[in-house]
């Protein structure tokens, strides 16, 4: 399952200019502490940022860092609050503007970035972090075509910017582009290793290309730095237990989708998945038990209800349920397929 | 370095060897096709094998498309064709002496001598019309296709646009009869354009109701009447494609599968030749385990893994993998790409023609497929490509299957528009080869020339109370050191194409066959002992 990933990133940070003079002899850290809020190393950052405090204290674009930091560590109102000060110092500054909306974007108030984002790229249609946020802004408004030429932009201004980076990866992944997709997520992973995210769309967008090794590799990164927050991905056990599946280890599978299920109760495709597996080991009561489970399921995850009564349907002939198995084997027939529209 | 991994299984390799050009064989498969690229124009081509004049070497059918959207075989770029087999590698053009030019948008041929009186006839279905040819037996064929009652008209006079058609006794009474899939209720004034100007996709199949299949049951007097009702075929509609038959369960009727695109799959099976019951859902074999149609197009329908058990494999589109179902034999089949191997390999793969036929005799079958996709324009889809390289996957014994197309020659890395394929020896040297149609390029004749010294036995089955060529025997061949091995007899099977009627068995190095058993449809139960392997065996029922 391809998660909605809406939560994003922290674009590169370049000292601005029109604080040239109370930042002076800063520019170098600055840098410092912006690219490591890229790659999502807080630690450096922080320590960075606090040393620069004491050395500038008028120096604006600290505020701009430390909101970024803030947002970064999961401190939202002392984000909002340094973000709010920061634009209020510099209203013009696209980059803050920017930064922001993302901030907004992770919150979910989608009208606040939308505006923002696109007062961002009013300011400087130039700025690589106001084109990365407003290019994943259309994509999530539909205008996929515009989107994605904002950000194939912002990367090629700034290709060290490992949420650009996912996020193109992620239209070309929407798109069934594998090598593209693969290329972006492969990039965003060597500029942040820590994004569990950009891992499991790797290991995704490997398969399909049957580099079957290096998928493995992908998911198991993925899983070592899946860690709660803001690049945590909560389908990186279903992704790679389905994977597992597929190569036949079926222990494996059935390790990562156990953890799916714990994960996303709620979900249908978890369940569903699991199901698959119970039936293929022959553990045709869990098999049942997940399957019903998947069909009370409300949250589909891209699991439609033809594929639930057609498992449902094997699983209750294997267990020597005539009855049941018919039921299902009927609504298997009466559900049509779903209409495929596009063309092929 | 490819080479070296192939031999290090210890299992011989597989290697073909494209003889189109010194064959005499010009033959190229044309769509007629449209700048809108009508659905129409993607899935013809059709191939069969047939040895028409009985001199014991088979000989080729080419079906062929028409203009479009008239659906006349204008001039000779549109004919069927007829190629003869002259035994020394060399094929001789005799569609005009044969009488089969055709008519119409051709797609599929079905070879068999459905009058018993030993010669192959043949049924092309089609577009717009059907027809069967009787053999005269002498070089010649005779359209008989309106006094046979076999048009592929509805009983509402809609004809129905027919795809692929299998020869089966599926009643047992020693005559043949025909069973026709057919595809979608299109037509040009209702067919609809996909993809942009100049760069126009084949629409989704899903887009159009599909159609019934008709079985047609031979009366013996050169008759057929339509039983689709009777025996419950025509209340299931479906989007046929490939047609494929095997007794799945073992009771001595014939059953029928069905490759639906973009639909569920349909198995028929056969309620003691008195109707047939569509058990697709309740045999898992509808769907994938995934629970959704693929794009299904080709299908065999044989024993892969000597458990006697015929199996199937499906052929679909890039992105869906190709089905690979194995019958467990208690009713139900197993979805078993991914475990047997060819699930991530199939995965970018789009095919057609589908065999499982054993390449290298080692005794265990293998896996072929004629690869395209199905839009001339597919490559605007990156991750697609039109024009492919087919895919052969070998037995690892195991119920597991290699990838071994890079391996298998440069007749195996050509990129064409693949459609149907047949099997069977071309050239009597107990090899199967492979025939294949392209849309726009040469027909391929691929001889197997595997370099393994692995024995084998060509079974020509001559029915007496069963029908003439024995479809639907079903042998099992014990060799000295205790390999069994199962198949049947069959020309349906692959896309739109008919097989080689003899059966083939490889027999590893056993160069003598402990036992032979045919079962014939009469009931008839027969046993040889102690065959010589590297033959081609002629065996009447008893």
């Amino acid at each position: 399952m391809r998660a909605a990933f809406l939560l994003l990133p922290i674009a590169v940070c370049t000292t601005g200019p029109a604080f040239a003079g109370s930042c002076t002899g800063a520019e170098d850290q600055l840098t410092q502490a912006s690219s490591a809020l890229t790659r999502n190393v807080v630690d450096a950052a922080e320590n960075i940022l606090h040393a620069l405090n004491a050395s500038h204290p008028e120096c604006p674009e600290i505020v701009l860092q430390q909101a970024r930091l803030a947002q970064a560590k999961g401190n939202v109102n002392e984000a909002a609050e340094l973000f709010y000060r920061y634009t209020d110092i510099d209203p013009n500054d696209s980059r803050g503007l920017a930064y922001f909306g993302r901030f907004f974007l992770e919150q979910h108030d989608y009208m606040r970035a939308d505006a923002l984002s696109a007062a961002a790229l009013d300011k400087d249609p130039d700025d690589p972090a106001a084109l990365a946020i407003r290019g994943q802004i259309l994509v999530m408004k539909e205008q996929s075509s515009r989107g994605q030429a904002l950000l194939e932009k912002a990367i090629k201004l700034d290709p060290d910017d490992p949420e650009s980076q996912f996020q193109l990866g992620a239209i070309y992944d929407k798109g069934k582009a594998a090598p593209q997709a693969m290329e972006c997520f492969r990039k965003a992973t060597t500029l942040n290793p820590r994004d569990a995210r950009a891992w499991d769309y790797l290991a995704l967008n490997l398969e399909p290309l049957g580099d079957l090794e290096r998928a493995d590799r992908a998911y198991r990164k993925g899983l070592d730095v899946n860690q709660m927050g803001r690049y945590y991905d909560a389908f990186l056990d279903y992704n790679y237990g389905r994977f597992l599946f597929k190569r036949n280890d079926l222990s494996g599978s059935k390790r990562h989708l156990d953890r799916a299920v714990e994960l996303n109760p709620d979900i249908r495709a978890v369940w569903y998945e699991r199901a698959r597996l119970d039936l293929r080991i022959q553990n045709y009561q869990q098999a049942r038990s997940d399957a019903e489970k998947a069909l009370a399921c409300t949250q589909q995850g891209g699991i439609i209800d033809l594929q639930i009564y057609t498992l449902l349907t094997q699983v209750y002939a294997r267990l020597g349920n005539v009855d049941l198995a018919t039921k299902y084997a009927n609504l298997t027939r009466e559900t049509p397929p779903p209409v495929r529209g596009e063309p092929r | 370095m490819l080479a070296i991994a192939s031999w290090s299984s210890g299992l011989p390799q597989i290697q073909f060897e494209n003889r189109q050009q010194r064959s005499g064989i010009t033959f190229v498969l044309d769509n007629g096709t449209l700048p809108d690229k009508p659905m129409l124009d993607g899935i013809p081509g059709g191939v069969a094998l047939l040895d028409y004049d009985n001199d014991g070497y088979l000989d080729i059918f080419f079906a062929n498309g028409a203009s479009l959207p008239g659906l006349i075989k204008t001039g000779n770029r549109f004919s069927n064709r007829l190629y003869h087999n002259n035994h020394d590698g060399t094929f001789t053009d005799v569609t005009i002496r044969a009488g089969l030019h055709g008519e119409g948008y051709s797609i599929g041929a079905a070879a068999a001598d459905y009058d018993n009186d030993g010669f192959a006839d043949l049924y092309i279905s089609g577009f717009d019309r059907n027809i069967l040819y009787h053999n005269n037996g002498n070089g010649t064929f005779t359209n008989v296709t309106v006094k046979a009652g076999v048009t592929g008209i509805s009983p509402a006079r809609k004809k129905l646009w027919g795809i692929s058609a299998a020869w089966l006794d599926y009643d047992n009474d020693g005559k043949l009869d025909l069973f026709v899939t057919n595809y979608l209720d299109w037509s040009f004034a209702t067919s609809r354009v996909c993809g942009l100007p100049g760069k126009r996709l084949s629409c989704s199949p899903t887009l159009y109701k599909g159609e019934p299949n008709i079985l047609y049951h031979n009366n013996g007097d050169g008759t057929f009447t339509d039983v689709s009702e009777t025996m419950g075929i025509s209340r299931h509609t479906g989007k046929g494609m490939g047609v494929a038959i095997a007794d799945y369960n073992n009771d001595g009727w014939m059953d029928i599968f069905v490759a639906n695109d973009n639909d569920r799959n349909f198995l028929f099976k056969n309620r003691g030749g008195r109707g047939f019951d569509e058990v697709g859902v309740e045999s898992f074999v509808a769907y994938t385990d995934n629970g959704v149609p693929v794009s299904s197009m080709g299908v065999d329908f044989r024993d892969w893994n000597n458990d006697g058990k015929p199996s199937l494999i499906v052929t679909a589109l890039g992105g869906e993998t190709y089905p690979l179902f194995r019958n467990e034999g208690n009713g139900f089949f197993s979805y078993e790409s991914y475990a047997a191997g060819i699930g991530f390999r199939s995965f970018k793969m789009s095919g057609w023609g589908a065999g499982i036929q054993d390449f290298d005799n080692d005794g265990y079958k293998d896996l072929f497929t004629a690869n395209s996709h199905v839009s001339e324009n597919a490559d605007l889809d990156k991750q697609q490509h039109y024009r492919q390289s087919n895919a052969v996957f070998r037995s690892l014994h195991d119920g597991t299957f290699q990838d071994v197309s890079g391996d298998a020659g440069p007749a195996m890395q050509i990129r064409a528009a693949h459609r149907g394929c047949a099997f069977g020896d071309l050239n009597n040297d107990g090899k199967i080869d492979v025939v294949i149609s392209a849309i726009g390029s040469p027909a391929e004749l691929l001889y197997n020339i595997s370099p393994s010294a692995n024995h084998w036995i060509l079974i020509k089955t001559i029915g007496v109370k069963s029908n003439h060529d024995g479809i639907g025997t079903r042998i099992k061949v014990i060799t000295a050191s205790g390999l069994v091995n199962y198949n049947h007899v069959t020309t349906a099977g692959s896309y739109a194409s008919s097989n080689d009627p003899r059966v083939h068995f490889g027999l590893g190095t056993d160069t003598v066959i402990k036992e032979i058993e045919f079962k014939w449809p009469s009931g008839t139960v027969q046993v040889l002992h102690n065959v010589k392997a590297d033959q081609i065996l002629t065996v009447a029922e008893e």
